[in-house]
């Protein structure tokens, strides 16, 4: 299949952004910013760090909770986005920010 | 969208909401009217029949005991008291509180109407009237007057009491101690015997010469003219020269052998102010007027009045009731305001930033003023029991602000954006701050369901509360999160000062914390010396109950004072006015105090309502005492009465009954404690002997300030014996002899004098001189029909003889009250050394002593509360086990009670407070506010282990992150109250011992819970943890017994 899925001659890639529900609007900013258009939300999502991080499960104990969202984008546009996905993370590590990029192998 | 996510989105339209709130409540206030309690409804009836010439046991027998026994079947009644006296049945019912009076009066005519045919034919129809305490005066207005003395009391009723009668929401207004206007023909008895006349005869004489006539009319030429007679007098002197009779061929004048004076009425109630003589205008309200508004009216016209009367009348204000009202409420909203400082200045304290204090704060007004919207609503009133509500309330309403306000700012100091932090921060808080406000409502809206006396309470305190509650749990959701979102910030620039004069505050809390810290882990790994210390330290409070009293209200200091000072039965108002100058002047020098003195003596006139419902006849006086404000005298009103007691009882022996009123004795509540012994029994002496037996023993209580024993003594009066033979030999008969003995003795109504529109007895009667032996009486000459004359000693014996006097009953049997007025000494402490004393009586068969007045108040009152305090442990037990979803953790939450109780008892027992009414309310309110402190606890410890932390761990932890929240919690809640605790305004007395109660027991419940409950958990958590092991290892053990087989 080559290179996988091609929209407009383009490469796309997916791209897994989890995060804490408070950073919700700054995402979606983010994406707009690179003029990335499509893209899908779960608003409600539970996990929890490999490492560090507290667990947001929405519980008594765990009160807060996530969102991810997928978005699939050209090839070129990942590695801006990710920058600065990864700068945010710094500022405010506590929020729990995680990205993660997939190939696409086909679509429609 | 959830609530609290919409308001953050929103900000204008969840600002204008509260603005609109704001601006509503603040309308209401402008709108509501100044009372001290909340509207009482009345709960007393009374039917009046009259039964003339019956004598007072007659009218038990006939009349009281038949209507008793048809009025004991109507409903709620809770008790009936009646007096059978000459001519008259009263019987008074009392129903309990709470029922519609109107309703109650159409059952009481009901069966009023049953009896009716059952009643003697002479008697009249029973009048029903409803009694309620407007019937009290609002304003009493005193009048000194030199040279207008005669005049008085028509200068007073056309330039006073007219007017003032039509200010809006004026009942009556009524003048004491001013005499009619009377014109007397004093008669010598002697000179009519002489010339061959009686008074009857002059008196006919006086009425035909005081006459107009009009003759008709006539014609002359072309016109007609009307012909009239104008005999009436002009003058009274012009009576003076009436032709009588003739005698000897000599024409008899008048003024021969009577004479005439323009004067006043005989026997008149006198009133004098600061010892110079005039009146008293006592101004009674209509029912349902607002009291302040029209002293307010009612004082502000007296200098257009002034302007009308002559020089030397001058009004003043002896007692004007608005002044206390209005100065115990402004003492109150100084204390609301003190508080809501302190408790600004607390958060701003723990939190450290002025931002968040803000939000926090501005949760106080908007929730406050939104209660006066229901106040307004609710038809009530600025009272003590309204503002109160709003003082307690004051530290609890910034609770839910504060919880939602922390997790905020969490979630901006984790980095999230201010706006999606307030709407996560708000919601994950939310249920807790329901559930606590759950909780609250759990203690405070049971109190809307109390009756009775109590109830009146109460019901708005416990209304006011939860409506507070509710709205302040609405802005904690709505309001605070929208302000979180705008105001706050994460990178904050810090003022330099601020640092400087911040950071030893914020180093002091933390060192609390370790402080707190190692307290903690030190007592969770003592668990059994905690715990023996705590229930040492409970039992060792519980010790101190020794030394505090009870009692029903807190005696409140309203610096008003009334005496009713009665020397021997017949005492002649001469001497008992000139003892009463003597106590007066007495008074002003002994007591520095006293800023208006008053007093009334002698009999007073029957269409003076006010006048007539007090003791009074010419033995009796009745003093009017204002005080200065309290916080300008260093004795107290209770003092000041029990000196004014002893001096009475030990200067003036010859007083035979002195009763001092603390607090005008105006209503049920804030006068002073009474123990009432009733003494139910048929027989008069018996229950006599025993009364007087008891109210000696009663004296030498320590406490018993004043006894009294209710049934008065015999009245001596004169009678004549007629005898009906002789009556008849001389052509007589009873009622033309002793309508003799009255014109002469009381005198005869012969005419109206009319000057200037108003009308003014003729009276004549024998003079002064010529009655006042029993030979006067016996030399009395009655005339037959042939008009020969026969004395009285002919006809008839004068004797000397005693008159039953009132008999009272109390629901059905014949009752003689010693009352006890206790001072000095806690109710209970002198109710318990009575009862030793009765027990020791010997009771002779078919008498018993009942104990009433405020000590059975106390009882039913109390009676209430503890059930209802039962009642609200159990809700708040129900809404904690629902919120944690366990049946244990609940139960040790709720063991910091018994430690709020030990403080109220060790608070009441440093400040010399009694458990009332008062130390009881806050009391319950107690349960509500600890229980809390407990919630948060065990709420965060749980969530430790939940995170997965050890036991001991999780307290600890849990413990330190806790502290501050706990703590300023507390403390706002204790720094709204001190104001109430040591203000020392008018009518603090009332709310003082309740403020120091929530205070005493705050303070040592959360001390103790603090270290108790994480103690206690620790123990229930591993006794859980150890069970679950132990269930585990058995499975273990049984799973491997099968793998053996």
């Amino acid at each position: 299949m080559g290179a996988g899925y091609k929209q407009n001659s383009q490469i796309m890639k997916s791209i897994l952004i989890t995060f804490d529900q408070a950073y919700q609007h700054r995402i979606i900013d983010a994406l707009d910013k690179f003029n990335c258009r499509g893209f899908t939300y779960f608003e409600q999502v539970q996990g929890r760090g490999t490492n560090t991080g507290d667990p947001h499960y929405g519980s008594h104990a765990w009160p807060s909770m996530c969102s991810a969202i997928i978005s699939i984008v050209e090839d070129h546009r990942v590695k801006p986005i990710l920058d600065h996905l990864r700068y945010m993370d710094e500022a405010t590590p506590m929020l729990g920010l995680r990205a993660f990029v997939w190939n696409i192998e086909d679509g429609m | 969208m959830s609530l609290y996510e919409s308001a953050v989105k929103r900000p204008i339209m969840t600002a204008l909401v509260f603005v609109a709130i704001a601006i509503l409540g603040l309308f209401s206030l402008t709108k509501l009217p100044i009372d001290l309690y909340p509207d009482i409804e009345t709960n007393t009836i009374m039917v009046m029949t009259a039964y003339p010439g019956a004598s007072a046991e007659d009218i038990e027998t006939n009349l009281t005991r038949p209507l008793e026994n048809a009025l004991n079947a109507v409903e709620d009644l809770k008790h009936m008291s009646s007096q059978s006296k000459e001519n008259i049945s009263l019987i008074t019912l009392e129903f309990e509180y709470g029922n519609d009076i109107d309703d109650l009066t159409n059952d009481v005519r009901d069966k009023l109407d049953m009896v009716e045919s059952a009643l003697p034919d002479a008697a009249e129809n029973p009048i029903i009237f409803k009694f309620s305490t407007d019937m009290m005066p609002i304003v009493i207005l005193s009048v000194q007057a030199d040279e207008s003395m005669p005049a008085l009391y028509k200068i007073l009723d056309d330039a006073v009491a007219t007017p003032l009668a039509r200010v809006d929401g004026v009942g009556s207004v009524s003048i004491s101690g001013a005499p009619k206007r009377e014109i007397q023909v004093y008669v010598d008895p002697n000179k009519l015997e002489a010339y061959n006349l009686t008074v009857e005869a002059i008196s006919g004489i006086i009425g035909a010469e005081n006459m107009n006539m009009p003759g008709g009319s006539f014609d002359i030429g072309s016109d007609t003219y009307a012909l009239r007679v104008e005999g009436e007098f002009t003058d009274a002197s012009q009576m003076n020269n009436l032709v009588v009779g003739h005698y000897n061929g000599q024409t008899i004048y008048l003024k021969d052998v009577a004479r005439v004076n323009d004067s006043i009425e005989e026997r008149a109630q006198e009133a004098y102010n600061e010892g110079v003589q005039g009146a008293m205008i006592v101004i009674q309200k209509q029912s349902g007027a607002n009291s302040v508004q029209i002293s307010d009216a009612v004082v502000a016209s007296i200098p257009e009045l002034q302007k009308n009367l002559p020089k030397d009348v001058k009004l003043g204000v002896i007692v004007d009731t608005s002044d206390n009202i209005r100065n115990t409420i402004n003492s109150l909203f100084e204390t609301i305001l003190y508080a809501i400082l302190f408790v600004t200045i607390v958060v701003f304290i723990f939190l450290g930033r002025w931002r968040a204090t803000m939000i926090v704060v501005i949760t106080i007004p908007l929730s406050l003023i939104a209660a006066f919207i229901y106040l307004l609503i609710a038809d009530s009133s600025l009272n003590i029991i309204s503002l109160s509500a709003l003082t307690i309330a004051i530290g609890m309403v910034v609770d839910d602000a504060i919880v939602v306000l922390e997790n905020v700012t969490t979630h901006i100091e984790r980095g999230s954006d201010p706006k999606q932090a307030a709407v996560h921060g708000t919601n994950e808080v939310a249920i807790s701050v329901i559930a606590s406000t759950l909780t609250l409502i759990c203690v405070f809206f049971p109190l809307t369901m109390i009756e009775g006396m109590t109830g009146v309470l109460f019901k708005e305190l416990g209304w006011m509360v939860t409506i507070i509650m509710i709205v302040s749990t609405t802005i904690a959701l709505t309001l605070t999160p929208m302000l979180c979102s705008q105001m706050l910030r994460l990178h904050k620039r810090r003022n330099k000062l601020f640092l400087r004069c911040y950071e030893p505050i914020s180093r002091g809390l933390d060192a609390f914390d370790r402080f707190y810290g190692r307290l903690l882990s030190w007592a969770t790994s003592h668990r059994k010396s905690m715990v023996t210390i705590c229930v040492l330290f409970f039992v060792g409070s519980i010790g101190l109950t020794r030394f505090i009293g009870s009692e029903f209200m807190p005696v409140s200091d309203n610096s008003r004072v009334t005496a009713t000072l009665e020397m021997p039965i017949g005492t002649r108002t001469e001497l008992t006015r000139a003892l009463s100058m003597d106590i007066q002047s007495r008074w002003r020098e002994l007591f520095p105090e006293i800023t208006k003195i008053s007093f009334t003596v002698g009999q007073a006139d029957t269409d003076n309502t006010f006048a007539s419902l007090n003791t009074n006849g010419s033995y009796v006086a009745n003093f009017n005492i204002r005080l200065c404000d309290p916080d300008e005298r260093d004795r107290n009103l209770t003092e000041i009465c029990d000196l004014m007691r002893k001096d009475l009882a030990e200067n003036y022996p010859e007083l035979k009954k002195a009763q001092v009123n603390l607090g005008g004795g105006g209503g049920g509540m804030g006068g002073q404690t009474t123990v009432d012994f009733e003494i139910y029994g048929y027989d008069f002496t018996t229950s006599d002997t025993i009364a007087s037996y008891l109210s000696s023993k009663l004296r030498n209580i320590k406490g018993c300030t004043e006894v009294r024993i209710s049934r008065g003594d015999y009245l001596p009066e004169y009678q004549v014996d007629f005898d009906r033979e002789k009556l008849a030999l001389y052509g007589l008969n009873l009622s033309t002899a002793s309508m003799y003995l009255r014109n002469r003795i009381n005198g005869s109504t012969a005419s109206l004098y009319r000057e200037d529109g108003d009308e003014y007895d003729i009276k004549v009667m024998y003079a002064p001189e010529f009655r006042t032996s029993i030979a006067d009486i016996e030399n009395i000459l009655i005339y037959n029909n042939q008009g020969k004359a026969v004395r009285v000693k002919d006809v008839g014996r004068v004797v000397e003889r005693f008159n039953p006097p009132t008999i009272e009953r109390k629901d059905r049997s014949r009752i003689n009250t010693v009352t006890a007025i206790v001072s000095g000494a806690p109710m209970n402490e002198v109710v318990a050394a009575a009862q030793k004393e009765i027990d020791l009586m010997d009771m002779p068969a078919g008498f018993n002593i009942e104990l009433a007045g405020s000590y059975e108040d106390q009882q039913d009152s109390f009676r209430d509360l503890s059930m209802l305090m039962v009642l609200i442990i159990l809700l708040v037990y129900v809404v904690m086990a629902a919120q944690f979803e366990s049946l244990k953790y609940p139960f040790l939450i709720m063991l910091s009670i018994p430690f709020a109780l030990s403080g109220i008892i060790i608070a009441l027992a440093a400040t010399g407070g009694t458990l009332n009414m008062m130390s009881m309310m806050g009391g319950i309110m107690l349960i509500g506010i600890v229980v809390k402190n407990g919630i948060v606890l065990i709420d965060y410890i749980s969530l430790n282990r939940e995170r997965g932390m050890s036991i001991r761990r999780a307290v600890i932890l849990g413990g330190e992150s806790r502290l501050r929240p706990v703590i300023m919690t507390t403390l706002t809640t204790i720094l709204g109250m001190m104001p109430m605790a040591i203000n020392h305004g008018e009518g603090s007395e009332m709310w003082r011992p309740m403020a120091w109660a929530v205070i005493g027991g705050l303070t040592v419940s959360t001390v103790l819970t603090l270290l108790l409950i994480p103690t206690l958990y620790c123990t229930v958590a591993g006794a859980e943890v150890k069970g679950k092991r132990k269930k585990l290892h058995k499975q273990m053990q049984l799973k491997a017994d099968l793998g053996l087989k």
